[in-house]
């Protein structure tokens, strides 16, 4: 404990020197500009804005770009809940009641408690790295294939909670999410699948490309056909910040949401996209109305935005401790970090103390940035809401369009994100949600993934993912989950049957 | 305007193609790396493409175009406008391999394009879990022999380097093992430390914290000497098995038929970067091999492409055959 | 029960949740399409799955939801089927296919006032004054902000 804090203070005097604030100050800035244009999530924002880090020395580009991480994660929210789009696949959920809060005029107090929720996380994150990445990475070290195979399809249960209507309804659109999920190259084989012949299928459907589509471009033409939606986000703007109420309700959700967050973040292999599905379910389950879910309840933006910011900052933990990245982000701060002649792994603690912790307390003065940047902010974003839809919406295309462009600098992907606004149009009328489908999508990569990878080392035998007691609870966990879930629904048509 | 250009000079004969040639950059150039940012191949690009831009005048812009095994980013810069405006890094995968892996491939590594020069290569290590028994390379070799298919190796997908590096390692001595597939290198890795695989290929950069932390055992660096990076992982060649030495190298291409002199001009340039004392002590700390003078020529890189092409293609055609 | 009356009335066929139904039948159809796409890929075996077993695995359950969906709306009243309106759909993705078609060839200063232009035509409250310098001004700003402080590879004037 001693050595702990003989770390993060050493840590403060790197982070807290006048340069190594602005640059924070800086990262967190340019990184929540670019990172809230339409279009734009924050790997992309990291791509764009990675060169200008080129010529500081690496301490100080690490803090910025950290920083530019945690501004693009942000901004990835408010897209989300401002115009319905988001950033990256765990911002998804911060759609479902974040952007119905800014249609009933209670953007701002979105926006504040996403902040607000965050920077709680980020506290709780930073302590945690300080004072257990090591043994925390250990724990993680414990998932192999087959607990990660039953890990997701936990999380494909927790999709299924998440629907606001029918429950077969929202298991077909998980199926589909997975259906899509397998485009592309096989990754045994080689072989490539469903995709019509098109090279710029062959590596699959980006993220990016479908999220922009069935979110983004399906909700301009839905707004669009009713006029009266859209006009209620252009006219009531509530009060712009959380009041005493908001907290009142939010707090706990925001307590679970870092645990949660901070737990599913450590494991490998992008945990942390699990952890806002998570929080939700749980703050869903645990509600007293949970028929308040997806009409703009508070709880459903405080718990997984503190889980989203919480995974975010304890993705770290693999990075730093052993050298692995556990996502896309983290990947290129590998990439980073090497450009600046370190490379991540279990030695840069020992080896560069005055780095490794320089830039874990940077995280803290990182997230109280966030803070500090977005509050004020929120009053420009909410006006913003003001500027009148026929002139917003061409404005939201051209950034989905530039930002899809430069994901690969194609065009294909421009013409498969209009390919899936056309579907995500299909699917809304037909009276699907597009969240399931999207995280069906997310989790059906990993899982397919790792149950081949479980079936290869097992040799064909199902019986591993029984056999190992990790997965075996995870999965026990999962069935039970699902029980509850469908329970309410058997007798609730039941009740319709009797009452007929 | 461009083409019109080009015209012109053709029509008026080498004079004006000169005049061009000495004010060549006259605007950014383009590199096209087949690869997402932040890995080996955009980071070696990256740190080359500085130093060239200040001796060119122009900024050199990096254009990731990833797809395929990174053919997609070849394909499109090999059909560019052949001005020198649009450049490549090309690697071992797309102008060696992917002949062999992509039967529909729209180029051809030794003929479509105009070689500019090697940048800088990484080399591969043998890795594997720390409970292995083996205590060198020899043994593990026999490790592996008397185990066979019971041995999970893993990759990091088709193509990958780890893929091909690692089908010819066990080509040459000749064991049939278990491929375990992940979707890049970060994931296997992960297993590897944890002790779900058993072992893999793949590029120091990828690896050299981990040996030197004491989380996996590395068994030989496929290069003729050892890395200063490693100085203690004994080369493949030292301990009997000279044959295994490959290194995933990364060169400059531009697209066929690129003015002679404007090649000369970039083959100058990257000379020079690779003669800098920063630019070459930032890719010695990758653990990369930079190529001495007589090989990041033109011609020497033309004759590299189709070693490899001709070192490549039998042995993964083999292997693939040997999965459907 | 004279509710009941009136939606079969109306459908002719005894489906109680039209927009059920249209949506069983849209994802059987999804279903066979990706069934047909992954029918010559190997299924392999569960020791050693081969590239076809998950796909066509899940193009099944995915039918079977649609079957499902299209079985129950004959049982259970629900929504009916919403109106399908053209006029957003086209102009909207229409104008990303313009901009898709044009930013290689003829770059973003082309590209960018045609896709906004086109799109605003989407809306009913268009004004053609307002959308051509309004996607100008925009494309400007988006040139200045992508090219200039980001320094993105976009091509902006592409044909010269």
């Amino acid at each position: 404990m001693d050595s702990m804090f003989a770390n993060l203070a050493l840590g403060f005097s790197v982070a807290l020197t006048l340069k190594n604030i602005a640059l924070c100050f800086a990262g967190c800035f340019v990184g929540t500009l670019i990172g809230v244009l339409p279009g734009v999530g924050p790997i992309a924002t990291i791509a764009m804005l990675l060169p200008i880090t080129f010529g500081l020395d690496p301490t100080g580009a690490l803090i910025m770009l950290a920083g530019i991480y945690y501004g693009a994660q942000y901004g990835g929210s408010t897209t989300a809940i401002l115009v319905n789009l988001p950033g990256e696949a765990t911002s998804v959920v911060t759609t479902l009641d974040g952007h119905q809060m800014a249609k009933q005029g209670r953007a701002g107090v979105a926006l504040g408690i996403a902040a607000i929720g965050s920077f709680f996380a980020g506290c709780v994150a930073t302590l945690l790295i300080a004072a257990l990445g090591l043994p925390l990475t250990r724990l993680a070290q414990l998932f192999g294939p087959a607990e990660y195979f039953s890990l997701m399809v936990m999380g494909l249960v927790f999709a299924v909670v998440l629907a606001r209507g029918s429950i077969l309804k929202a298991i077909c659109m998980i199926l589909l999410g997975l259906m899509l999920a397998q485009v592309g190259t096989d990754l045994e084989t080689g072989q490539e699948r469903m995709t019509l012949g098109l090279i710029s299928l062959s590596d699959g459907i980006d993220f990016a490309v479908l999220a922009m589509g069935i979110f983004g471009f399906a909700e301009i033409i839905r707004n669009l056909e009713n006029p009266e939606t859209r006009d209620v986000v252009r006219n009531t703007i509530g009060r712009l910040l959380p009041g005493k109420e908001d907290f009142r309700q939010a707090y706990k959700p925001i307590l679970r949401g870092t645990f949660i967050g901070s737990i599913l973040g450590i494991l490998p292999g992008n945990g942390a996209v699990l952890g806002p599905f998570a929080a939700y379910t749980v703050e869903k389950r645990l509600a007293k109305d949970p028929s308040r879910f997806g009409r703009g309840a508070i709880e459903g933006v405080a718990g997984p935005e503190s889980a989203n910011n919480a995974g975010a900052q304890t993705a770290f933990i693999p990075l730093l401790t052993l050298g692995i990245p556990p996502n896309a982000v983290m990947a290129l701060m590998v990439g980073a970090m090497t450009i600046h002649g370190i490379i991540p792994g279990p030695q840069v603690m020992t080896r560069n103390p005055e780095l490794f912790w320089g830039m874990v307390a940077s995280m803290w003065v990182g997230n109280l940035m966030l803070v500090i940047i977005n509050l004020p902010l929120v009053g420009i974003w909410v006006k913003l809401l003001k500027v009148p839809y026929r002139m917003m919406f061409p404005a939201i295309l051209i950034f989905c369009c530039i930002g899809i462009y430069s994901i690969n600098n194609s065009t294909s992907d421009v013409l498969f994100t209009a390919f899936f606004g056309l579907l995500g149009y299909v699917v809304l009328k037909l009276g699907f949600e597009p969240a399931p489908m999207l995280l069906g999508f997310v989790l059906g990569k990993l899982m397919e993934e790792k149950l081949r990878q479980s079936l290869i080392l097992s040799r064909g035998s199902f019986m591993t993912f029984l056999d190992r007691p990790v997965s075996a609870v995870l999965l026990v966990i999962a069935i039970a989950m699902l029980v509850l879930a469908l329970l309410p629904s058997i007798r609730k048509s039941r009740d319709e049957v009797f009452t007929e | 305007m461009k083409r019109i250009v080009l015209a012109a000079t053709a029509v008026l004969g080498l004079s004006l193609v000169s005049a061009q040639a000495q004010t060549y950059p006259t605007k950014p150039i383009t590199m096209i790396v087949p690869f997402a940012a932040g890995g080996p191949t955009d980071i070696i690009a990256r740190i080359a493409g500085e130093h060239m831009s200040r001796t060119l005048g122009q900024q050199i812009v990096i254009e990731n175009v990833a797809g395929a095994g990174g053919t997609t980013g070849i394909t499109r810069a090999s059909q560019a406008t052949a001005d020198g405006y649009t450049i490549m890094m090309g690697h071992m995968g797309t102008h060696g391999a992917a002949p062999a892996l992509y039967p529909n491939l729209k180029y051809d590594p030794a003929k479509d394009f105009e070689p500019i020069g090697l940048a800088a290569g990484t080399p591969i290590l043998i890795v594997a879990k720390k409970t292995i028994p083996a205590k060198d390379l020899k043994e593990f070799n026999a490790w592996l022999k008397t185990n066979g298919d019971k041995a999970n190796q893993a990759h990091a997908g088709i193509g990958a380097v780890s893929h091909m590096t690692g089908i010819f390692y066990n080509s040459l001595i000749g064991v049939k093992t278990t491929f375990v597939p992940y979707t890049g290198t970060g994931p296997a890795l992960n297993d590897l430390v944890s002790g779900q695989v058993d072992y893999m290929t793949d590029q120091i950069v990828n690896v050299v914290e981990q040996i030197k932390g004491g989380a996996i055992k590395a068994y030989a660096i496929a290069t003729a000497e050892r890395s200063p990076a490693l100085p203690d992982v004994p080369t493949a060649k030292e301990q009997g098995m000279p044959e295994f030495e490959v290194s995933a190298w990364n060169a400059i291409f531009a697209p066929k038929n690129t003015p002679k002199d404007v090649v000369a001009k970039l083959a100058g340039a990257l000379d020079k970067a690779l003669d800098d004392e920063n630019t070459r002590k930032r890719l010695l700390d990758l653990g990369g091999i930079i190529p001495d003078k007589a090989g990041r020529t033109p011609e020497a890189l033309q004759k590299l492409v189709v070693s490899e092409v001709a070192r490549w293609t039998p042995v993964l055609k083999a292997a693939m055959a040997a999965t459907k | 029960m004279s509710d009941n009356h009136n939606t079969v009335g109306r459908t002719g066929l005894g489906i109680r949740a039209p927009q059920d139904f249209a949506a069983g039948l849209f994802l059987v159809v999804v279903a066979l399409f990706a069934i047909w796409q992954a029918s010559d890929l190997p299924l392999g075996s569960l020791r050693a799955m081969g590239p076809g077993m998950l796909p066509r695995a899940v193009a099944v359950m995915v039918g079977l939801g649609g079957v499902g969906l299209m079985i129950f709306s004959f049982f259970e009243d629900g929504a009916a089927l919403e109106r399908f309106h053209w006029r957003g759909p086209f102009f909207i993705l229409g104008g990303i296919i313009l901009f898709a078609l044009t930013i290689r060839t003829a770059g973003l200063i082309v590209a960018g006032p045609l896709a906004m232009f086109f799109g605003s035509i989407g809306s009913d409250e268009f004004r053609w004054k307002e959308s051509i310098v309004f996607s100008v001004g925009l494309t400007a700003v988006c040139i200045v902000l992508f090219k200039f402080a980001l320094g993105l590879p976009i091509p902006i004037i592409a044909f010269m």
